[in-house]
């Protein structure tokens, strides 16, 4: 990132799938990590730091949808769901059982793991937008299914309140904290996608996305993989499922709805299919754009409308502003945000002598 | 425990086929959409809920008859297809589903805030000059709103029907949904069918809009009929007008039969996904639902 | 290229410009923030376009007529969409603004904000949604319904029926239809309850919301089950539908009462007005209709300020549940100055004022609440409004009923949490 190649010497597919291209780089991208890991909690506001905690969220719900969309070409409206089993599984252990953070994490994305190689069984036969139907069915069976089964979600008002989560008998309750105790996860499910689609499953996946006939032509068992990647998927999807429910103290199924499954589907579309830097992108972008259009519109706004008309139009420019927003991207640059960054910087790669 | 009743369960029958006529009327906007363009259409709802809006709202603010404000709503949302497609589709053909589907998710939104915009956020009422008293047939009654959406379903079937089998557009656009290099290249001008097909969508949602408009009354949450779609067309076939009938139908009498004899034993609404594990039974058979066409696919 | 990095450059800019204006706000001195925050573009945004409005109206004349000796209320409002994490992302805004108390808004946005609201000691008001649990104030100190609960609500509409049908229940039949979502099935353990001590036979109607078509629902109460009477539990489009359907079906609407977000003028409208509605019974916690002091000095405001009315104030419903809300809390503040002699009171200080609400009425259209530590409902006072004419008439005084009943369940359902 902050430091030039002078030119191509790999000798070995090894040397070219390595996930740094220059020794040095390794050091400076931890160096780097490490620095914004560390500062930030020290350089910002408790609000601001909410904001942070809500992307990081939104980070890992992004990379796992993006292994199924953007690496295995699957596409789902089902992620919000699969967030809920995730929630559910953890709140229940946590209150019935008094389990910790580090197995109820891990149990949460285990049991959307399960759930979602189920949903994926019709991709056997099932391709294309039918399936996406098909998960969007998914999504409103696991609603259904938490609203009326009570051992599940706890009685009538479906919501199980949890304590946050503690560390040698500490619950972490700042905000700064929670930042550390999430930025953990984040970074796990940021190398573990990293590593995962390098690998041999990675790498059918992509066969499949590409051509799943000549996929199959060529010895990979499609349906297999086509499941993996639906387990993985929901596995992350689980656990920032539990996460977000860890974060704001409470499992309730109604705040993971479709429209959030259509969210996470915005954070990877936008961000870039099958870009690891363009699902962190696209859970930031699509987190934070209502956010910061409400600051420039409460700026600037008054400008436009009378005062008893601002509160009631600028919600609704807010909607307007984020559609146009995304279809704007995706008609300026179709591959994505991360697209984008790539161009900026191989624009200043190059500078000042690109031609 | 609600025992069989023959009476009852024709009563529930009849209700059913009503209001899937009334969903197939939205499904067929959304088929044309994809028989013509390959594009799916996640702002079908927000469609609908538009028209309604342009409806009730030259009613309310302008004082318009009804026939007048359905004639806006019908011009205003042909206007409106031929726009979007020029505007936002038009850039994206060519690019991959999925792009188009988001394009779509945009646009949802920019019609859900556009619309409250432009004519403020009430709940309004359409009003169709029919009667408000349902037709009565022995122990069957029949809502005259409902029977003027099944009407015009049934009407738009064999119109799309003639007009996709026989008629020379028809046919084009057909040829334009195969293959559109083909099409260019037999001198089809392709652009231009493609905003056909958006322009017949916006006609078809503009009438969807207005009755069902007149039966739920105009607000945001019209949108949400737009949900009830996908296990319409996805059983029908996604590119078969009779499909979506067929599939309307369907849909609508399962739920009907569900709410009267699943609800009572599991203590909760069914209506909502029984339509959908249906679907996905059919699509483990028939992975391109009932009447979809079969794509060949090669390497 | 150069066009996307200009456009991006664009958009740094307004951020940063909006960022400066948000921050430069909380300067001035002797204010107090309330932290509103609404849904004015998501499922419920037909009660969110009316209701915060009017929750703005009230606070603005509240500052008009200095109600609160030396303070001004700032009452910035953020939208949330309906959404949680918006609510919570608002809820830290409103935090960092210093915001004491907050309308909270829908019931999924309360359970998030329950624990937050304890542990920063801001007041958080859900008059007819929320926690029907958080009546008790011991369990959960910061949070106030204030108005009556879907459990007290349910009781309520039990108890209209009751003296509707004679006076007796026995060997009655009662349909109740319901939302499928938690604050839809909140009531039925209470109703269920009832029904066992009042010996009528429950029988319950889910509609999956958003409830797109509830016709078939409808075709089972009129032509199978031939309740006594109907309690109606739903929201957005469906009351509408609701009516239409018992009047095609010739079921007395009389024989029908809509808990309270099934009760306002916009459900009548979209049921095809008025007429059609004849003899529907509304339940509400706040005076329907335009015929309370209040309204007028509102009306008053808005003429010498030479501004046209708003548009929600017809919906008085609604405008009138937003003044309620807004009244109540803008009362506990006055209470809070009192306790702290002029000083800028806490949100400790707020809760103990909150708690002190007896004998506040409005002119009529807040009910006879008296808010303790103990019971933070108030008393779960509800009051019957029938379709009559053009309008809403009052049916009942207000009154509560089988409070009993609905503190067992009460406690029973803080077993669960």
């Amino acid at each position: 990132m902050f430091h030039r190649e002078a030119g191509v010497f790999k000798t070995s597919y090894a040397a070219d799938m390595a996930l740094y291209p220059l020794p040095i780089a390794k050091w400076t991208v931890a160096a780097f990590a490490g620095l914004f890991i560390a500062v930030v909690p020290l350089a910002f506001g408790e609000y601001a730091l909410s904001l942070i905690n809500l992307c990081l969220i939104a980070v890992v719900g992004a990379l796992g949808l993006n292994i199924l969309l953007g690496y295995t070409g699957q596409i789902s409206i089902g992620q919000g769901a699969f967030m809920s089993v995730g929630a559910y599984t953890a709140a229940n252990l946590i209150v019935h059982l008094g389990m910790p953070f580090w197995i109820t994490i891990p149990a949460g994305g285990l049991m959307a793991a399960l759930i979602g190689l189920l949903v994926g069984i019709p991709s056997l036969r099932i391709k294309g937008i039918y399936l996406a139907i098909a998960t969007l069915a998914a999504q409103l069976i696991i609603e259904w299914t938490i609203n009326h089964v009570t051992w599940i979600s706890g009685g009538v008002q479906a919501s199980i309140e949890i304590p946050r989560p503690s560390l040698f008998g500490h619950p972490i309750t700042s905000e700064a904290g929670i930042y550390l105790f999430l930025m953990f996860f984040v970074v796990l499910a940021i190398v573990g996608t990293l590593n995962l689609v390098r690998s041999r499953i990675g790498r059918a996946f992509i066969a499949i996305r590409d051509q799943d006939i000549a996929a199959e032509i060529i010895g990979i068992n499609i349906f297999r993989y086509k499941l993996y990647a639906f387990a993985i998927s929901s596995f992350y999807a689980g656990i920032a499922g539990v996460l977000e429910s860890y974060y704001l103290g409470i499992a309730n199924y109604e705040q993971f709805q479709l429209d959030v499954s259509i969210d996470y589907l915005a954070m990877v579309i936008i961000g870039g299919l099958g870009s690891i830097l363009g699902s962190i992108f696209g859970a930031i972008f699509v987190t934070l754009l209502p956010i910061v259009t409400r600051w420039v519109l409460d700026g600037v706004g008054g400008l436009f409308f009378t005062e008893a008309n601002l509160d009631n139009s600028v919600p609704h420019l807010r909607l307007v502003i984020f559609g146009s927003l995304i279809i704007f991207f995706l008609v300026v640059e179709p591959d994505g945000l991360a697209r984008l960054w790539r161009n900026i910087r191989s624009y200043f790669r190059a500078w000042p002598f690109s031609y | 425990m609600p025992e069989f009743e023959w009476q009852f369960t024709l009563v529930l029958l009849t209700n059913g086929i009503m209001i899937g006529l009334m969903y197939a009327l939205i499904a067929i906007g959304f088929v044309l959409i994809y028989k013509a363009t390959d594009a799916i259409n996640f702002a079908q709802g927000e469609f609908v809920m538009f028209a309604g809006f342009i409806c009730a709202g030259a009613a309310a603010l302008a004082g318009f008859p009804f026939w007048l404000s359905a004639l806006l709503a019908i011009a205003g949302m042909i206007a409106l297809g031929f726009g979007l497609e020029r505007i936002v589709l038009r850039p994206l053909i060519g690019r991959p589903v999925i792009a188009v589907v988001m394009a779509t998710i945009g646009l949802a939104q920019v019609l859900r805030g556009g619309a409250v915009l432009a004519f403020g956020a009430g709940t309004r009422a359409i009003e169709m000059p029919v009667g408000g008293t349902p037709l009565t047939f022995g122990p069957v009654m029949l809502s005259q709103v409902q029977l003027v959406g099944a009407g015009v379903s049934l009407v738009f079937l064999a119109a799309f029907s003639w007009f996709f089998l026989k008629s020379r557009v028809g046919v084009a656009m057909r040829a334009v949904a195969d293959s559109q290099q083909v099409a260019m290249a037999m001198g089809i001008n392709v652009r231009r069918y493609f905003a056909l097909a958006w322009a017949m969508a916006g006609f078809v949602s503009a009438l969807g809009g207005i009755v069902w408009g007149a039966m739920l009354g105009v607000d945001n949450q019209l949108a949400q009929v737009g949900l009830k779609v996908f296990p319409v067309v996805i059983l029908g076939g996604l590119d078969s007008v009779l499909g979506a009938v067929v599939g309307g139908l369907i849909i609508g009498i399962v739920e009907s039969l569900a709410a009267g004899y699943i609800d009572p034993f599991v203590g909760g609404g069914t209506k909502d996904f029984t339509p959908y594990v249906l679907m996905i039974a059919v699509l483990m058979v028939r992975p391109e639902g009932m009447f979809g066409r079969r794509r060949i696919e090669r390497v | 290229m150069t066009r996307i990095l200009k456009t991006a450059l664009a958009l740094t800019v307004g951020a940063a410009t909006g960022l400066g204006l948000a921050g430069s706000a909380a300067a001035q001195q002797k204010k107090i923030v309330i932290g509103v925050t609404c849904d004015r573009t998501g499922p419920t945004q037909i009660v969110g376009t009316v209701l915060c409005p009017a929750e703005h109206d009230y606070f603005d004349f509240a500052n008009a007529n200095h109600l609160l000796d030396g303070y001004t209320i700032d009452h910035p409002e953020i939208e949330t969409g309906y959404k949680v994490p918006p609510a919570v992302e608002a809820y830290q805004r409103q935090k960092q603004e210093g915001a004491i108390m907050m309308p909270i808004y829908g019931t999924p946005q309360t359970h998030a904000l329950n624990e937050r609201l304890e542990a920063d000691k801001i007041v958080g008001t859900t008059p007819g949604f929320g926690i029907a649990a958080s009546a008790d104030g011991k369990k959960y100190p910061y949070l106030f319904p204030i108005a009556a609960s879907y459990f007290s609500q349910g009781a309520a509409a039990v108890k209209f029926a009751k003296d509707q049908l004679g006076g007796s229940l026995k060997g009655k039949k009662i349909a109740y239809i319901y939302f499928d979502n938690p604050a839809g099935t909140e009531p039925i353990p209470v109703i269920k309850d009832l029904a066992a001590q009042e010996g009528f036979e429950l029988r319950t109607f889910a509609v999956p919301p958003p409830g797109i078509d509830l016709s078939a629902q409808m075709l089972d109460i009129t032509q199978r089950f031939h309740p006594d009477f109907v309690i109606s539990h739903l929201f957005g489009s469906s009351p509408a539908q609701s009516i239409k359907a018992f009047k095609a079906n010739g079921y007395p609407l009389s024989k029908v009462v809509g808990l309270v977000w099934a009760s306002s003028e916009a459900d009548i409208k979209a049921a095809g007005g008025w007429g059609v509605a004849q003899g529907y019974n509304t339940m509400q916690f706040a005076g329907a209709g335009d015929d309370y002091p209040v309204r007028q000095s509102i009306k008053a405001m808005y003429k010498k300020e030479g501004k046209s009315l708003p548009a929600g104030m017809d919906t008085t419903v609604y405008y009138n549940r937003g003044l309620f809300n807004a009244a109540i809390e803008v009362q506990a503040l006055s209470n809070a100055l009192k306790l702290t002699n002029g000083k800028p009171p806490t949100g400790t200080d707020v809760k103990q004022g909150m708690e002190q609400i007896h004998g506040f009425t409005l002119g009529g259209l807040v009910p006879p609440l008296q808010i303790t530590a103990a019971d933070h409902e108030g008393g779960g006072w509800v009051r019957i409004f029938q379709v009559k004419g053009n309008g809403f008439v009052p049916a009942t005084g207000w009154f509560n009923a089988y409070r009993d009943v609905v503190w067992q369940q009460v406690k029973a359902a803080e077993q669960t949490q």
